[in-house]
C-alpha cells in the first residue's frame, strides 16, 4: 500500500498568525518548520482508533419533549481523499454551539442559554462511500470575548482521522449566505478565495424527506492516497 | 482536489473527546501489549510561559518489535494484537500531558521515536514532532532526526527521569523552540 503525501498550496491553507486573533503570536512556531521526507512512521498511522473512544452516532437533535431548540439541519458530508476517492471506515468526531450560540463546555461563558436538550458532539465512522450524516441544529453565531473581537458565524468543528498520520485533520465548515462568514477572521486566514469557499457547505433544496430539517451537503478532503494495489482478475 | 484548509481546534473542545484511558497505551481491549511499559510526561508552554489547559496531544508509535499496526508495514501481520500505537491525553490544569506507553522498537531504518501532534485553540494547524529518547541508539543517522538543524536536535530528546519514566516538554514558540516539521 502506498501513499503519496503531496505538498500543500500554502494558498489552500490558513495563516499560523491570524491579524486581530490575539492568541496566534503566542502558540505558533516563529523557526521555519524542519522539512523532511516522510518515511513508514508519518505514511502509516491508527485505523482503529474507534476501539480506545467511545462512538456516538450522528443523530445529536433529540426527539420529542428532548428535541434540542433551534432549526433542524441535516447534512450528508463526503470524506475523500486528493484523488477524489472516498475515505471509508474514517473516525469523525464533530462538535458545535447550540442554535443560541452556546457550547456545552465549562470554557463557555454565560453570553448565551444553554439547552439541556443539546450538547453538541457526534462521534461516529464514515461507510464505505466516504459518507456519514448528521442529524442536528443549526449552531448559532457567537462573540469572540477579547478585545476588538468579533463575532465567529455559524459553524460546524470537525476533526477527522485519514488513513496515516499525515492525513490528520481538524478543520471547520460553514453555512451558505451568512453575512458574518464575510468578516470571519479564522475562515478568511485561507488566502485562496476557492478553497474558503470549499470550507462553505451547499444548500439542497427542499424534498419529500426530510420535511422538517433543512438539507446541506459537505465535502471534506483528505491527503494522501492508500492505493490499492492492482490484483488480477 | 485541493485538501480541505486546516482551522484552529477552538477553545470548546468536548471534554468528553479525551476518553478515560485514552492516554494509556498498554492496554488495548482489556488485554495487556508487549514490551516494556514507559511513562511520558511533560508540559506545553506557549511563549509568554503561560500555563495551557485542554491542549490535546496525540501520539502514533511502532510496538515493542519497531512494527506500526498498519497495512503499510511490510511486517504487520506479525504487529502485537494487544497494541493499538495511537493515543490522546488533553493537558491539566498545571499544563502537563501524561501517557503510559509501551518503549517503542526501531522500525527498520530509524531510531526509537514516537510521533506526536499538538491541537489548540490558537494553532491554525495541527503541530507535528517527534520525540527520540536521550539514550536511544541510532539517533545519529536517523533520518528525520537529521533533517533538524544540528543545534535544535536535543530538544526533541526526551529525558530520562526514572528506570521507566521520560519528561518531554514541548514550547510551542520562542526561547527553546521546541522543532516541528512541515507535512
Amino acid at each position: 500500500m502506498n501513499t503519496v503525501i503531496e505538498p500543500r498550496d500554502e494558498r489552500s491553507q490558513p495563516a499560523r498568525i491570524v491579524a486581530g486573533y490575539p492568541q496566534t503570536p503566542w502558540r505558533n512556531p516563529r523557526q521555519p518548520l524542519v522539512k523532511r521526507q516522510p518515511t513508514l512512521s508519518e505514511l502509516s498511522g491508527p485505523l482503529e482508533v474507534a476501539k480506545r473512544v467511545k462512538l456516538l452516532g450522528g443523530d445529536i437533535a433529540g426527539y420529542g419533549e428532548h428535541q434540542a431548540i433551534g432549526q433542524l439541519i441535516h447534512l450528508r458530508v463526503r470524506v475523500l481523499d486528493e484523488d477524489g476517492a472516498p475515505v471509508g471506515g474514517a473516525m469523525v468526531e464533530m462538535w458545535q454551539a447550540n442554535s443560541a450560540g452556546r457550547y456545552s463546555h465549562p470554557n463557555d461563558d454565560d453570553h448565551a442559554p444553554p439547552d439541556q436538550n443539546f450538547h453538541g458532539a457526534a462521534r461516529l465512522l464514515t461507510d464505505q462511500s466516504g459518507s456519514f450524516e448528521l442529524r442536528t441544529v443549526k449552531p448559532g453565531a457567537y462573540p469572540v470575548p477579547t478585545k476588538d473581537g468579533w463575532w465567529r458565524p455559524p459553524h460546524l468543528h470537525f476533526s477527522l482521522f485519514g488513513k496515516v498520520w499525515l492525513s490528520r485533520l481538524v478543520t471547520q465548515m460553514y453555512f451558505p449566505g451568512e453575512p458574518l462568514n464575510m468578516q470571519d477572521r479564522i475562515l478568511n486566514a485561507v488566502p485562496d478565495v476557492a478553497a474558503r469557499e470549499s470550507m462553505i457547505a451547499r444548500y439542497l433544496p427542499p424534498a419529500a424527506e426530510p420535511y422538517n430539517a433543512l438539507v446541506f451537503e459537505h465535502r471534506i478532503v483528505l491527503r494522501g492516497r492508500a492505493a490499492t494495489p492492482a490484483q488480477p482478475p | 482536489m485541493i485538501p480541505t484548509g486546516e482551522a484552529t481546534l477552538g477553545p470548546f473542545f468536548p471534554p468528553r473527546y479525551v476518553d478515560k484511558g485514552a492516554n494509556d497505551l498498554t492496554v488495548f481491549e482489556g488485554r495487556q501489549a508487549t514490551g516494556e511499559a514507559i511513562e511520558i510526561h511533560g508540559r506545553v508552554i506557549q511563549d509568554d510561559g503561560q500555563v495551557l489547559e485542554n491542549l490535546i496531544v496525540e501520539i502514533w508509535q511502532p510496538d515493542a518489535g519497531g512494527i506500526f499496526r498498519h497495512p503499510a508495514d511490510p511486517r504487520h501481520a506479525q504487529a502485537d494484537p494487544n497494541f493499538l500505537g495511537w493515543g490522546r491525553a488533553a493537558t491539566d490544569a498545571q499544563g502537563r500531558y501524561l501517557f503510559r506507553t509501551i518503549q517503542p522498537g526501531a522500525p527498520e531504518g530509524r531510531a526509537p521515536h514516537i510521533n506526536v501532534m499538538l491541537m489548540f485553540s490558537g494553532l491554525m494547524r495541527i503541530l507535528k514532532t517527534t520525540l527520540y529518547f536521550e539514550v536511544g541508539a541510532g539517533n545519529e543517522s536517523d533520518p528525520v532526526l537529521s533533517c533538524v538543524p544540528s543545534g535544535r536536535r536535543g530538544l526533541l530528546l526526551a529525558k530520562k527521569q526514572g528506570p521507566n519514566r521520560y519528561c518531554f516538554d514541548i514550547r510551542l514558540c520562542g526561547d527553546g523552540e521546541t522543532p516541528f516539521f512541515d507535512d
